[in-house]
């Protein structure tokens, strides 16, 4: 049997599934120590089963995003070695750095030493400005850590209380701007993490749960518990990615569908083109700054059903989150009101609302119905201007290729998958207004633990290698290392790059690796003075996110 | 915020052959230096998606032998397509310039395309004056080519136009591929002195080229003032060129494009795929954008290498002298240009370097006093391997008087079928008509 949980911001949902079947399922407050929130549900699903029958448990948390937004974290400085190119002292960064000597060019050569004096004085800099932590990023590091390592080296001696971390095993991809803002935010909420992972484990074994436990990813998979601590950051955002899996755990697993889950005072939009949820091009941005954390490609609105009506300039417009809906005793006239008011829910009584809508009309000179339908035309329209930028988006990819420019994006999707509070009522208009196939599953309130319990392991793996300096990097962890021998043609690169890929496979507890799809792989031959002198092979290989299967309906 | 679209099109899975020069790993290295910078996450950098040009979009440039299938490939249609679509972005205001960094190149090739000219197969730019015409009624458009090679498909192209101001300069045609662009090729008689082509001794550096600018180019283009300024970013002038002689670094290429202020910027030719293009692509994206470019430098270069020699100095001052007199006098009559018979007529050989082909072929323009005139070609060319083909081409101008439309049409329909030829192609730019008759 499955588990799966998702902590959200105001409540933590679990699921038991057994066989595809939901068993159990649960709906808590979530309390400000996550932990007993988790706790309380546990207890519920296992209530009458032996914690021996589970075989996974897959958690979905805020915690990370939660952290961040509350800026819950020690701020850290900055030494960078970036070499020539853009003026580094014009970056926007999170936190105070210092420009330093060393820098490595694009095939990973040191073309300029680093200065260790010039090191330990911007160390001691930053240090006097109380700073704590230091973070040492170079441009081309991916490529070539000595540089990164050497400083870290000098500092950690130097500074023993220091807490230093360098960018290279962040990630591997290009773009150091990137690497540095998660460097940066790995360092902040690296101990909170630990902290948090370390009180789950606690709480599971005290439950006796001895299953394999995973984390959500932003990207819509899972990562095991202890593996988490090394990589907190990709957990950040994994509440619309639970969602996601969810909307498409709970319809057909080969639709094409937008997936929208509203709740109180955000909707969360996500595609899922043949199936598989669109991840986001570059990554996911933390606080405005950009990193290479992959996440679903998922528009977030700051419109939900609690979500009062207002009137500006004389303009039936949105506010501001004051409290739930009239219906349930909340103050102001809101969203599920008008969905109660013209019959797409049955939430409340039309007689209560109504005072507040006639009200409302008056003050737009409008008749109490035009208002009404005029509000939900400006939600209608906030989401269609939503999807259609981020199809657009997709559809608007850079692409690098020629196969790439020439390949069919397809049609867009026309069905809609409804969850959250206020889904059904907006499922039907939608419909309605749209003439979109609209469905409504049975499991919408829970959709999101159901999204957790069956998400699949994702791995992906960016491969590079270089056969005239014999040397290889990639995207996890920053692993480079030396080639024994030239791969001579790209079917061996790729075979190299899958047993890099498998040896990773034991840390990711994933058993998915005939799901290995690849997502472009060439070979570049490297000439000079009309000699080719070796070979740059670039392969990308992934298990795409993805659900175990889909469940069985009431 | 003013924007500068970007498309990046390395063509990785596009070459000439394995070990071409125009090969898959060309802009590899440029792409690792300009992703790794952070660049595309700038809020003043728009990339966009490349898209493909149409066959109609080639027609309104070229005569393409036997057709317009034979003569691209997918990524030449995806190249000259990016441009378009930067095009597109630029005059519905998205962004206020951009770049095309995207092979495979085009400045070498001809109105007549026989094959693969100087890796070149149609020509981008050209193809994207004609549209920047047809769709936005463009009417007044300068090309800046700073490859270091002679732009000579450009040349040829707008070689009759009064309308497209083309502006060359390059190692000297004496020294280096093609072979042309000598400053007697001024551009035919109803177009005169609107080419203009700057021939550059090797060994010319930031200094000469920079002073080239300011003191000729400027001029002309503040002179001619379009609406548009294009500019054939070659980028095979650097130092480390393996192709070419010149001195100029990715310095002297970002403060040039800084000035020069170009709307839409081509990638064209450059080989120095290590030590130049990561640099001089970054250096002229920068200055695209008015961010600061002085921290964009070759690793290990030191300026006392890149002075020019004072014999350089010397012949840039003395092109420059030339070039300040012939546009500051009297411009000839356009009747008198076209002499006696108030016809143009040009027989010359064209060799195709990539494709080992060598095309006769014979010009003829007819003098209008209201308009560009007509222009016709025949040309023939034996190919290496393969058939023979002669054809026949005729040209309305984009801004051709109703006398001369006419004219035209007369003229095709006595034309076609004529004996000796395979192929008639009738380019009416006025109506966007083209036609093909086998
Ligand atoms: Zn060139
Ligand atoms: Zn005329």
């Amino acid at each position: 049997m499955l588990i799966g949980i998702d902590v959200g911001g105001t409540f933590t949902d679990g699921v038991l599934l057994d066989n595809f079947t939901v068993k159990e399922w649960v709906k808590v407050r979530t309390e400000e120590d996550l932990t007993r929130s988790i706790q309380e549900v546990l207890n519920y699903l296992l209530e009458h089963i032996a914690p021996e029958t589970i075989e996974r448990l897959v958690l979905s948390t805020t915690l990370i995003t939660n952290l961040l937004a509350q800026k819950k974290y020690e701020p850290a400085g900055l030494l960078l070695l970036p070499g020539p190119g853009t003026n580094p002292h014009h970056l926007s960064l999170p936190g105070e750095f210092v420009i330093l000597k060393g820098a490595i060019d694009y095939r990973g050569r040191v073309i300029e030493p680093v200065d260790l004096k010039e090191v330990e004085e911007a160390a001691g800099y930053l240090l006097s400005r109380g700073l704590k932590r230091i973070i040492v990023a170079c441009k081309f590091s991916q490529r070539n850590n000595t540089l990164e390592k050497q400083v870290v080296r000098h500092l950690q001696h130097k500074y023993p209380d220091l807490k230093v971390k360098a960018s290279f095993e962040t990630s591997g991809l290009l773009n150091w701007v990137r690497r540095i803002n998660a460097t940066y935010y790995t360092l902040a909420v690296e101990e909170a993490c630990h902290h948090f992972l370390s009180h789950v484990s606690h709480t599971l074994e005290q439950i006796g749960l001895k299953c394999p436990v995973y984390i959500m990813k932003a990207d819509g998979g899972t990562i095991p518990l202890d593996l988490s601590r090394k990589y907190p950051l990709e957990a950040i955002f994994s509440g619309p990615a639970a969602s996601t899996l969810g909307g498409l755990a709970c319809t057909s697993p080969d639709i094409t569908s937008v997936v929208m889950d509203m709740g109180g005072t955000t909707t969360d939009l996500a595609l899922v083109l043949k199936g598989k949820p669109l991840l986001s091009s570059k990554g996911a941005a933390i606080a405005g700054f950009p990193t290479p954390v992959r996440a679903l490609a998922v528009a977030s609105l700051p419109i939900g059903g609690d979500t009062p009506l207002v009137v500006n300039n004389r303009q039936l417009a949105f506010g501001q989150r004051k409290g739930p809906a009239l219906c349930l005793g909340g103050p102001e006239l809101t969203l599920t009101d008008i969905l109660v008011y013209l019959g797409y829910s049955s939430l409340g009584q039309k007689e209560t609302i109504a005072p507040f809508v006639h009200d409302l009309a008056d003050r737009l000179e409008l008749s109490p119905r035009e208002t009404a339908e005029r509000a939900l035309d400006l939600l209608i329209s906030l989401l269609e201007e939503a999807l259609t930028h981020m199809c657009k988006t997709w559809e608007e990819e850079p692409a690098y290729r020629v196969w790439q420019v020439m390949a069919d994006k397809g049609t867009r999707p026309r069905t809609l998958i409804c969850l959250g509070g206020p889904a059904e009522g907006i499922g039907q208009l939608w419909a309605k207004k749209r003439e979109w196939q609209v469905i409504v599953p049975s499991y919408a309130k829970i959709a999101n633990a159901i999204g957790a319990a069956l998400a699949c392991t994702t791995l992906n793996l960016d491969f590079v290698a270089d056969t005239e300096n014999l040397v290889f990097y990639t995207s996890i962890g920053g692993k480079q290392g030396t080639l024994e021998r030239p791969l001579r043609t790209l079917d061996e690169a790729r075979a190299f790059a899958l047993s890099l890929l498998k040896e990773m496979k034991g840390d990711w507890q994933s058993h998915e690796l005939e799901r290995v799809e690849p997502l472009y792989a060439e070979g570049f031959n490297i000439v000079r003075e009309w000699r080719t002198r070796g070979k740059i092979y670039q392969i990308g290989l992934q298990t795409p996110p993805g659900i175990l299967g889909t469940v069985k309906e009431v | 915020m003013e924007k500068t679209g970007l498309i990046f099109f390395p063509a990785f899975d596009w070459a000439i052959s394995p070990t071409h020069p125009e090969r898959e790993e060309r802009l590899l290295y440029t792409r690792d230096q300009i992703f790794e910078e952070g660049i595309i996450d700038h809020p003043k950098i728009m990339e966009y998606k490349p898209r493909l040009a149409e066959e109609t979009d080639i027609q309104r440039v070229h005569f393409c032998v036997p057709d317009v299938k034979s003569q691209t490939t997918t990524a030449h249609l995806i190249s000259a397509g990016s441009t378009l679509k930067l095009a597109d972005a630029l005059m519905n205001g998205e962004i206020h310039n951009g770049f095309a960094l995207v092979r495979p190149p085009g400045h070498h090739a001809m109105r007549v395309v026989h094959g693969n000219r100087g890796f070149c197969n149609i020509n981008n730019e050209a193809i994207l004056v004609e549209y920047l015409r047809r769709k936005y009624k463009i009417k007044k458009v300068a090309i800046v080519d700073t490859d270091v090679h002679h732009g000579d498909g450009t040349q040829d192209i707008f070689y009759h136009d009064p309308d497209v101001l083309f502006i060359s300069f390059h190692q000297d045609g004496r020294t280096l591929y093609p072979g042309s662009g000598f400053v007697e090729e001024a551009g035919g008689p109803g177009a005169y002195l609107t080419t203009i082509n700057i021939p550059l001794p090797p060994g010319t550096g930031d200094k000469g080229l920079l002073k080239v600018w300011r003191e000729i180019i400027k001029p002309a283009l503040e002179a001619f003032q379009p609406e548009i300024i294009i500019n054939s970013a070659g980028q095979d002038n650097h130092f480390t060129d393996p192709l070419a002689n010149m001195k100029v670094s990715a310095q002297g290429y970002a403060q040039l494009t800084a000035e020069l202020k170009p709307h839409l910027a081509v990638l064209e030719g450059g080989y120095a795929i290590e030590t130049a293009l990561p640099y001089v692509n970054l250096g002229i994206l920068l200055a695209l954008a008015q961010e600061d470019f002085s921290w964009v430098k070759e690793p290990g270069c030191h300026s006392g290498q890149l002075a020019q020699s004072q014999e350089v100095d010397r012949y840039v001052d003395k092109i420059i002298h030339y070039w300040q007199s012939k546009l500051a006098g009297k411009r000839p009559d356009k009747e008198q240009l076209f002499g006696p018979d108030k016809k143009y007529v040009r027989q010359r050989s064209i060799y195709y370097d990539t494709d080992q082909i060598y095309e006769q072929q014979t010009e003829t323009v007819e003098y209008c006093p209201d308009c560009q005139g007509l222009y016709t070609v025949s040309s023939q060319a034996a190919k290496h391997s393969g058939k023979n083909y002669k054809i026949w081409g005729l040209s309305i101008p984009y801004h051709a008087c109703p006398s001369c439309v006419q004219k035209g049409y007369d003229l095709w329909e006595k034309r076609i079928g004529l004996f000796g030829y395979h192929i008639f192609y009738l380019q009416d730019k006025s109506r966007d008509v083209y036609l093909t008759r086998k």
